[in-house]
């Protein structure tokens, strides 16, 4: 090896002694272990084929829990990243206070994803919380928590991650909306431009690699949603929240089956790795594109 | 013109509003005030106080000092560690001259983005053959490295960002790496590098799903310490219930307060091509 080659080897080697037993390896070990009979009480593990795949696909909670995260997660990082955009273009123009309000975006961010369900499993009972608290002013009668009505209890899940997420994303988005250079905006605005067109023309390209960054980590959230459906739903009401995190969870470690468990997980895996193959292509174009001009 | 400033003032307001009444709700209920929304029209009763903390931490989770104490430990562990072997990484990657590299610094975000319930029941299983479950240095080391590549992705978009002259200079004056990481690096990115500690310390902090599965009497942090009081209390009533989530809450509140200026400065970016 030569110095350079060396030096990057010895400086990449504590992350991989910690990331490779910890995430890489069990990752790997899920994707072996899904094609045979191991369980860690099971001493001759055998080759099954696709029997752990048939099983969970034949599962009608499971293929219930696929479609809600896939509703879960489509809709929310919609959602999110487009309230997100939203905030960082209100907050574009200084004034006083715009560094405190940012801040104050990042709030929501910091109650944990179990504290989060618990808060709002709260919030939306009906005799306490603030919906109920403006329907009473509005003279509507109070009505159930809709986290126990049939219909209802998934897109109010959906709203409370948004709730949780979409400040956050406007955080992170507001300094590369800042960094667009003052003449684009005034381009755009002696041109007489519209709102749609200031955002599709000036705000929106040089903010789109950003934007696939976090619909990226927002995604793998979503996909693997499981702390915050723990404690607000639990997965009902009937199957109506749960999603394979919750699934794999109570297989591995409340029903003790270990196949199903990390099979589930695995699927959870290759959904995300799926998308990130797509991400890291849509990367490798923006800076092809950014070096050709 | 006026009037637009005053919509774009008033949006910002009711974004802002939609964004802090549910913690404000919650801080009231804390200190005992609760609406009764069945009156019409409704009203609020109780007065302040904070006998709801007081019951919450003394009587009703006589062990949180003690979770207060695991949480910290487990998440500046693995804060630190993370941001250690993560900082070493990405400048590794920064100043690695290799096409490969546009390929492995977004593939460390979706491997940052890897949920931990995508690998948690092999992870339970390789930290139990290590002999680790239970410990703080298990618990830690999982959630660091689920942590790590994030990490990674986030420093090196600050690092690929500096001019490399400075370092170039150095190095053909015969500096060593360390000496030119303490003097010419580390003070150039330092905010930064605190900055990104902050965020990852919140994500430590906030982590549920290892401490639950990897831990059990001896690591018990505060979110695996809130769903089971949230699971098990039948009787929990809100007040007690906001207690709990607000002091939860208030170690990074303050956190983020103390570190205002340094946040300021987080940005998610990769490196702009040159």
């Amino acid at each position: 090896m030569t110095g350079p080659a060396l030096r990057t080897s010895a400086l990449l080697a504590p992350l991989v002694v910690l990331v490779v037993p910890f995430l890489v390896w069990p990752a790997v070990f899920g994707l072996v272990a899904s094609f045979t009979s191991y369980t860690p009480l099971e001493t001759r593990a055998q080759f099954v084929g696709l029997d752990n795949y048939a099983a969970i696909l034949s599962d009608p909670q499971f293929v219930i829990a696929s479609r809600n995260v896939l509703v879960f997660t489509a809709t929310g990082v919609a959602a999110e990243l487009v309230l997100g955009f939203a905030i960082a273009y209100l907050l574009r123009q200084p004034f006083q206070g715009r560094a405190l309000v940012r801040i104050a975006l990042l709030v929501p961010w910091l109650v944990s994803p179990v504290a989060n369900g618990v808060l709002w499993h709260f919030l939306l009972t009906p005799s306490i919380g603030p919906l109920d608290y403006a329907r009473g002013w509005a003279g509507l009668p109070i009505g159930p928590s809709p986290l126990g009505v049939s219909g209802l209890a998934l897109p109010a899940a959906i709203a409370i991650d948004v709730w949780r997420k979409a400040p956050l994303v406007g955080f992170l988005v507001l300094p590369a909306m800042l960094a667009i250079p003052r003449e684009r905006w005034e381009t755009a605005t002696l041109e007489g431009a519209r709102l749609a067109d200031r955002v599709r023309v000036v705000a929106l390209p040089p903010l789109v690699p950003l934007l696939l960054t976090i619909g990226m980590l927002l995604v793998g959230d979503g996909l693997g949603v499981f702390d915050s459906l723990l404690t607000l739903t639990g997965g009902g009401p009937g199957s109506e929240t749960i999603t394979p995190g919750l699934y794999a969870y109570q297989q591995a470690f409340r029903v003790n089956d270990w196949r199903l468990g990390a099979t589930a997980g695995w699927l959870v895996a290759a959904s995300v790795l799926v998308i990130g193959a797509a991400y890291v292509r849509a990367t490798r174009v923006f800076v092809r594109d950014a070096y050709a001009h | 013109m006026h009037m637009r400033i005053n919509a774009r003032a008033a949006l910002l307001a009711a974004l802002l509003l939609a964004a802090l009444l549910p913690i404000v709700w919650t801080v009231l209920a804390s200190l005992g005030i609760v609406p009764d929304n069945a009156a019409s029209p409704p009203t609020w009763r109780g007065a302040a106080s904070l006998d709801e903390y007081t019951d919450t931490i003394g009587v009703a989770e006589p062990r949180f000092v003690g979770e207060l104490a695991t949480s910290v430990g487990v998440a500046l562990f693995a804060t630190l560690l993370v941001i250690a072997c993560a900082f070493l990484g990405a400048y590794g990657l920064a100043r690695w001259r290799w096409r490969g590299a546009t390929v492995v610094v977004p593939s460390m975000l979706v491997l940052g983005s890897l949920p931990v319930v995508a690998y948690v029941v092999p992870l339970a299983e390789t930290v139990r053959r290590l002999g680790l479950t239970d410990t703080l240095v298990g618990v830690g080391l999982a959630q660091a490295a689920g942590a790590a590549p994030l990490a990674v992705y986030i420093l090196h978009g600050y690092l690929a960002n500096l001019p490399v002259e400075l370092e170039d200079a150095a190095r053909l004056d015969g500096a060593g790496l360390p000496s030119i990481v303490g003097r010419i690096v580390l003070p150039a990115i330092g905010p930064a590098v605190v900055a990104t500690a902050v965020v990852i310390f919140v994500l430590q902090w906030n982590s549920f799903l290892v401490p639950l599965v990897l831990g059990s009497e001896n690591i018990r942090t505060i979110p695996v310490a809130m769903s089971d009081f949230f699971t098990f209390e039948r009787e929990l009533t809100w007040p007690t219930a906001a207690a709990a989530l607000v002091s939860s809450l208030l170690p990074l509140v303050v956190l983020i307060a103390a570190a205002n200026t340094l946040l300021q400065r987080f940005r998610l970016a990769e490196a702009d091509p040159v």
